[in-house]
């Protein structure tokens, strides 16, 4: 059991490893230029350049995958020669990065060639004091300052050789000059809980990401509850009864609900329910992040569709290894002791049955998530699904990826959930 | 006996619904069982055994039922009776025991609660007193630690304890009759005498019915007092055993006792004699008696009339028309047979004769050859590589020669080492240690370092005629395969080629489309046979060719392996768990026990004293088909070792019945590696024991 | 056609079509079995009919919006006009009968079972060196597998979309890779357990390479299980395709694609609630109709191995 388990919990950090990677690899360097989604097509090549410089994504693809990962304060903090902190901005609440100096935090600005150094006072206001003296000669004669700058990004400034940037507003791109010549926007990485900020709000990603998340886990956490119970009943009912009328009907209704798309259901349902039986609204508004809390009926149609869809494949699992269990040796010597019927099924058929599609069942959350991601379109639910899509389709990587390591982290968590249980109740491999 | 049958079977018929028709998987079966005995049931596979045990207890699965006849069981009719009255004569008063143990029990509940629900299922018994007597059952059943045992899931203990788990179970309510499908055919022979003298011990004190139904003609000597034949769903005769074996009436039963090999009988004195043909499957049986087209007798009115089972002398039914004309000592082989066995079995052959007289070649020599696993351990240490690194010894130090033209038979019981010695000289593992020379090759090295000629000269016949053959290519296809690969034969000529190794192994060419689902179980081992042939090698590895296949058509493979080795001068080494089969077929013969050669020597020498203790057990384990015969019982305890930590000194030590012969109980076995006592001719003993000693053993087996 | 040519006197190799038919007809003897075949089987005629001959152009707007069937439009017509069962029927042909290639070409044979060959290839490749090499090649395949498993599908999709755009050929390589772990692992559990029969043994015994034994021995005794799982997974990614098409990121127009037909008309449902309910019930009837097949195929096949 021992060698089980370790194995499972080994390949389940192996597996994420790879995942993060491939994730990483297919998002960022696949996907096309980001700048013409957030710039728009007309943007200079200048423009583009620029910006991806403080994007940071002149980088080579590792460093951004580490830094992406583990966060990258502790590698530019030798070049700054203070320690980085990131403290919440007193009123966004977001994430803010400071060198602290003294035992002060402070950050710097460049205007018209001149250095300030804005030191945060204990109120939250800031203080901004000139910081020319702090240059720093290089051998080549140049001097130069490397701090972090008031967008959270660690760069480098070379006196007398501002750089002209080009800056996203609001009103489009526009031109400075004293700009650094080098960027590092600086993260604490996914592994200590910084998924970065989000490319298409500018806003950080976790901020958004959690509401999202909490909708979600209401919605699918609801439809589960109602599923479980329902499917495995009707699995081992028709399991019980292979080849009798009501194995037909559960079997034939539970294929039908299998393959008719997530979309369907959930259009057919508001047809039914919200259009001609009118027993709930048959337009779903979520004004809110927390429009479900105050209007819990709005759950009802997309939990109804989520059900129908995902209850067709556990009852035909459960089913299948019904069957399976109902015609293995142990069974006929049940019933050759003389055993009633209902005893055999209790007590000799339903923990055996139950094993083999607990894996599955739990391998299943994965297409569970791609059920989300339809109903919550069709019904335009806030939830992670449609965050996804919606970050997917701008291609906001940052968002992306955060919302799908955490679906992947779902995916594995309950599959080594899944392994735990099923180890657990197979006496074979528990005591061996 | 005055009181009414256990059981009475009255022209019973049973059939299958199948898609598409019916199979009449039984059609005219009767027979009695009285209290207190014990009736063996025996015929080929396919022959409507297991379903009349199974219409019994009313178990035929969906799509069976009974169409005719009754079934009494203390005198109450059991055809047509209610699912919830059979219940409750199930596992109460009737209990059935089949194959295979381990399928038989839940794997997920332990064993004491499967045995205590047979008793608060029919009666009302505290969970205390249930408890209790399933405890004095499991000692009844010479379990070892019983009340461990209750606590334990079936996986955690060996097959023959699973298999007296399953007995124990099926005797808790004291049934009055105890149905039993071939309960030991998956044991070993030494657990299986274990098996058979409870199932013995328990009919005596019980008192209780059984039926026993085996394909094994030496079980059936053993634990019956009456025998009923079946073929092809008929019950062709019943007799009291001692006439079964010592005057069988019907051509099948002789035809059955003929072709098995007595303990004793070697290829230069005796003949095998398989009955042609196969059992005609439910829809193609013929008109006339069924046995007709394989039967020696058969004359015009076999073809049109059907006998029927009719009383040939005082508790003798025979389903004959010339019962009484049909002697066996007066049977002639019909010619044709005669002609092909006298070809090879009659000529000189093996160490006897003179093509390969001692000194001969030496084709095979192995010394010392060691095959180790790594173990795998289950614990964090283990799993993290802390723990120090245990070998299982699958072999562990083996030698022996083999001279050209003969046949090494190996014995022992599962887990031994045999099929691991075999892998290892095949190649399919390389050895860890020890040298192994084969025509000057190396062959501790495996297959993908060794050169395509030592390829071609070794080759293999497997057990499993199912899976010998790649069902997914005809007959012509796969023998064909290694000509084209060795290039045997120029291309052109494959298929000749073909055709000639089907003849050589009694086939033809109406074979070379065939897909191996089309073919039966001894003819798929017959195209296994060819397709080792086809390279032509020296040296042919069998591992257990016959032991899957039914005792009639083991005859024919036999005689065919046999015929093989005369013509080709094929040295082979034959492995086989049945004694019988091996001193039937081997010249010399090497008895295993974990991963170690006990004895080596002559075959007709091993059977007789001296022998090593371990040789001795097993002979008395065998079960011989011949209820006359004596035979001293020697039961070992425990079970094998395990390989990972085999006990210190003689390997046996832990179970040796004779160790008590040596001074101190033989302290010394244990703690010193026993000497090689040589007898002459070849043949060693590896034993502390002196040879006078062990000369003066008593034998095992007396007629 | 397919028949293989009977020679005479000359042992006949069965033609690899014909075996297929022959494995293929078995389905017949099964109720299900035969529903499934004529569901599938309906709708390949409609996408072969649909390339010669549509009622009308699919995509030209020649009648009025959101009509309900009329003897001019047997299905009604969608909000823009056009003919819906002209729109249904040249939706199946980029499922199953055809695929557009970037550069203007069409190739025959549909985006769902190009994809699901695909991952049928890939798998198999994947499986059956895992199962029969075990020991680390297995090691590696199988944490490559699970790592790919456990992205969700749909993430899968919407990153490789997201990455390389829309396209037939995009989506022919989403449904690779989504299909090609679960193949993977069925055909290495299949390897795991043929590779225990003594057949095996023997072609290792007369020294056949791991290849040979992979592909000539193994693979024809997987293909019935894996000419099964691959019908499952047409229907799979049929569903998937739907689902795409729905969420606007499908297959690329002109040709009308059933998900996003779904989608356009559910603003009319009100109106026309039977321009949902054609597309829907062509995805459910074919994905359906592919189950049923395959459990047919499954059934027959499991009853002639033993
Ligand atoms: N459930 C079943 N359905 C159809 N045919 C069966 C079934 N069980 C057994 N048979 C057929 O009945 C015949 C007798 O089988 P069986 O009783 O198992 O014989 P035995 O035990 O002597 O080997 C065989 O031809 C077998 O194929
Ligand atoms: S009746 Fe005829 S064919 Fe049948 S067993 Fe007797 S002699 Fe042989
Ligand atoms: S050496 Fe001792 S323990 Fe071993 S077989 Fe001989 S007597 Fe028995
Ligand atoms: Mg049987």
């Amino acid at each position: 059991m021992a060698r089980f388990i370790f194995r499972s919990v080994i390949s389940t950090i192996v597996t994420m490893f790879l995942v993060s990677l491939a994730l990483f690899l297919l998002v960022e360097v696949g996907s096309g230029d980001i700048t013409v989604k957030i710039l728009g097509v007309f943007a200079t090549p200048e423009q583009r350049a620029s910006y991806r410089a403080q994007l940071g994504l002149d980088q080579p693809w590792y460093i951004r995958y580490l830094d992406w990962l583990v966060g990258n304060d502790w590698r530019v903090r030798s070049r700054i020669g203070h320690p980085l902190v990131a403290v919440p901005n007193p009123q966004t609440k977001e994430l803010e990065w400071w060198a602290q100096v003294d035992g002060q935090l402070v950050r710097w600005e460049m205007r018209e060639g001149h250095l300030f150094a804005l030191v945060r006072q204990p109120d939250g206001s800031v203080l901004e004091q000139p910081a020319d003296d702090q240059w720093q000669q290089t051998p080549e004669g140049k001097e130069i300052f490397w701090g972090v700058n008031t967008k959270n990004s660690a760069v480098k400034w070379v006196r007398g050789e501002g750089e002209e940037v080009y800056v996203l507003t609001s009103a489009g791109m526009r031109k400075e000059g004293d700009g650094p010549q080098q960027y590092i926007p600086l993260r604490k990485g996914l592994l200590r809980g910084d998924p970065g900020t989000s490319l298409q709000t500018g806003r950080p990603v976790s901020v958004t990401l959690f509401p999202r998340v909490r909708n979600t886990a209401i919605l699918a956490g609801m439809a589960f509850v109602v599923v479980m119970p329902l499917a495995l009943i009707l699995g081992i009912i028709a399991g019980i009864n292979e080849g009798r009328l009501v194995d037909r009907a559960i079997s034939v209704s539970s294929l039908a609900l299998t393959a008719t798309p997530e979309f369907v259901t959930g259009v057919f349902l508001i047809l039914i329910f919200g259009i001609w039986l009118k027993i709930v609204p048959a337009v779903s508004v979520f004004l809110s992040d927390r429009a479900i809390f105050e209007n819990p009926q709005l759950l009802i149609l997309p939990i109804l569709t989520l059900t129908a869809v995902e209850l067709g494949y556990i009852v035909r699992m459960t089913r299948a290894s019904m069957v399976e269990v109902m015609n293995a040796p142990y069974i006929r010597t049940a019933i050759l002791k003389g055993l009633p019927y209902w005893q055999v099924v209790l007590r000799h058929a339903v923990r055996n049955a139950l094993m083999a599609p607990i894996t599955v069942i739990m391998l299943h959350v994965n297409w569970l998530v791609g059920g989300i991601v339809v109903v919550e379109a069709v019904f335009g639910f806030p939830g992670l699904g449609s965050y996804i899509f919606d970050s997917a389709i701008f291609g906001d990587f940052n968002a992306i990826e955060a919302a799908a390591m955490l679906l992947v982290s779902i995916a594995v968590f309950t599959r080594l959930v899944g392994d735990l249980l099923y180890t657990f109740l197979n006496p074979r491999i528990r005591y061996s | 006996m005055p009181q009414s049958p256990v059981l009475a079977i009255e022209d019973l018929a049973i059939t299958y619904r199948i898609r598409g028709g019916e199979i009449d998987a039984v059609t005219d079966v009767s027979f009695q069982i009285q209290r207190g005995e014990s009736f063996g049931v025996v015929g080929e596979s396919g022959c409507g055994k297991s379903t009349v045990a199974w219409s019994v207890v009313g178990f035929l699965g969906a799509n069976g039922y009974v169409k005719r006849g009754s079934i009494q069981f203390l005198g109450q009719e059991l055809v047509g009776r209610r699912p919830d009255e059979l219940r409750k004569l199930r596992g109460n008063q009737i209990a059935m025991v089949y194959q295979d143990p381990m399928q038989a029990l839940n794997p997920s509940v332990r064993l004491g609660q499967q045995l205590k629900e047979v008793l608060t299922v029919h009666q009302k018994v505290s969970d205390q007193e249930a408890e209790e007597r399933c405890l004095a059952m499991l000692k009844r059943v010479h379990m070892p630690d019983p009340a461990d045992v209750m606590g334990r899931y079936p996986h955690q203990i060996s097959g023959g304890q699973q298999q007296r788990v399953v007995i124990a179970m099926a005797l808790l309510n004291n049934p009055a009759l105890l149905i039993m499908d071939e309960p030991t055919t998956a044991l070993d022979v030494t657990v299986e005498a274990a098996v058979l003298d409870l199932i013995d011990e328990l009919r005596q004190e019980f008192n209780t019915a059984i039926m026993y139904i085996s394909h094994n003609l030496g079980v059936v000597a053993r634990v019956c007092n009456r025998v009923g034949v079946m073929y092809a769903g008929e019950m062709v005769e019943v007799a009291p055993v001692e006439a079964i074996f010592q005057d069988p009436r019907h051509p099948y039963t002789q035809g059955l006792i003929r072709c098995v090999p007595r303990l004793g009988a070697d290829k230069a004195s005796s003949v095998l004699y398989p009955i042609p043909g196969r059992v005609p499957p439910p829809d193609q049986r013929p008109t006339g008696c069924l046995f007709h087209p394989r039967c020696d007798y058969a004359q015009a009115r076999c073809q049109e009339e059907r006998p029927f089972l009719r009383l040939f002398a005082e508790d003798h039914r025979v389903r004959c028309h010339f019962a009484e004309e049909i002697d066996m000592a007066s049977w002639q082989p019909p010619e044709e047979v005669q002609a092909a066995i006298q070809a090879h079995a009659g000529a000189p052959n093996g160490a006897q004769g003179s093509p390969s007289s001692p000194g001969e070649e030496i084709i095979l020599e192995v010394e010392g050859l060691r095959k180790y696993y790594v173990a795998q351990g289950n614990s964090l240490r283990d799993v993290l590589g802390l723990a120090p690194k245990r070998f299982v010894r699958a072999v562990d130090g083996v030698g022996f020669q083999v001279p050209r033209r003969t046949t090494l038979g190996i014995v022992g019981e599962s887990g031994c080492g045999k099929s691991t010695l075999v892998k290892t000289l095949i190649g399919l593992e390389g050895a860890t240690d020890g040298r192994a020379e084969f025509l000057g090759f190396d062959l501790t090295v495996d297959l993908s370092k060794r050169p395509e000629r030592l390829i071609q000269e070794l080759q293999m016949v497997f057990q499993n005629p199912d899976s010998t053959m790649n069902p997914s290519y005809t007959v012509g296809q796969q023998i064909a395969r290694p000509l084209i690969r060795f290039q045997t034969v120029p291309r052109e000529q494959v298929q000749d080629e073909v055709i000639r190794l089907l003849e050589a192994v009694r086939l033809d060419a109406s074979y070379l489309d065939r897909l191996p689902r089309q073919l039966s179980g001894g003819e798929k081992q017959r195209v296994g046979i060819a397709r080792a042939l086809a390279s032509r090698p020296d040296l042919v590895l069998c591992d257990e060719p016959v032991s899957a296949l039914d005792v009639s058509v083991q005859a024919a493979v036999l005689n065919l392996l046999l015929a093989i080795q005369k013509e080709h001068g094929t040295t082979m080494l034959f492995i086989a768990h049945d004694l019988s089969v091996v001193r039937f077929f081997s010249d010399h013969v090497a008895v295993m026990y974990l991963g170690q050669v006990m004895e080596f020597g002559p075959a007709d020498a091993i059977y007789a004293p001296p022998y090593h203790p371990y040789t001795e057990a097993l002979l008395s384990a065998v079960p011989i088909p011949d209820p006359g015969a004596r035979q001293r019982r020697i039961r070992l305890e425990g079970s094998v070792p395990s390989a990972l930590d085999p006990p210190s000194g003689c390997r046996f030590h832990t179970r040796c019945p004779r160790r008590h012969l040596l001074p101190d109980n033989g302290a010394i076995c244990a703690a010193e590696v026993p000497p090689w006592r040589d007898v002459g001719d070849g043949h060693r003993i590896f034993c502390h024991l002196s040879l006078e000693t062990l000369r003066s053993l008593e034998p095992v087996i007396q007629r | 056609m397919t028949t293989a040519p009977q020679t005479i006197g000359s042992r006949a190799r069965p033609n690899p079509l014909a075996k297929l038919w022959g494995s293929l007809s078995l389905v017949f003897e099964s109720r299900i079995g035969t529903i499934g075949f004529f569901m599938v089987a309906f709708w390949f005629a409609l996408a072969l009919i649909s390339i010669v001959w549509t009622p009308y152009d699919p995509n030209a707007s020649l009648f009025g919006q959101n009509l309900p069937p009329n003897a001019e439009n047997w299905l009604g017509t969608d909000h823009l006009g056009r003919d819906l069962l002209s729109r249904l029927m040249q939706g199946t042909q980029v499922i199953l009968v055809k695929t557009r290639l970037p550069n203007g070409w069409v190739i025959p044979i549909g985006v769902a079972l190009w994809g699901v060959l695909g991952s049928l290839t890939l798998g198999t490749l994947l499986g059956l060196n895992a199962g029969y090499r075990g020991g680390w090649t297995d090691q590696i395949i199988m944490q490559i597998q699970d790592a790919l498993i456990a992205f969700p599908r749909i993430v899968l999709y919407l990153v490789v979309i997201a990455a390389m755009g829309q396209g037939d050929l995009v989506v022919i390589l989403a449904i690779t890779l989504t299909g090609a772990p679960g193949v993977a692992r069925l055909a290495r559990s299949l390897a795991l357990d043929i590779k225990t029969r003594d057949y095996i043994r023997a072609a290792e015994t007369r020294g056949e390479s791991p290849w040979y034994i992979m592909f000539v021995e193994i693979l024809p005794n997987a293909r019935g299980p894996l000419i099964v799982d691959a019908m499952l997974r047409v229907g799979y990614a049929i569903f998937a395709i739907g689902t795409l098409g729905f969420l606007g990121i499908g297959l690329p127009p002109p040709d009308p694609d059933w998900g996003n037909m779904v989608n356009e008309a559910r603003r009319f449902i009100y109106t026309n609630p039977l321009a949902v309910l054609w597309p829907s019930l062509a995805i459910a009837t074919l994905v359906i109709g592919l189950n049923l097949f395959a459990d047919g195929l499954r059934e027959e096949t499991t009853r002639y191995q033993k």
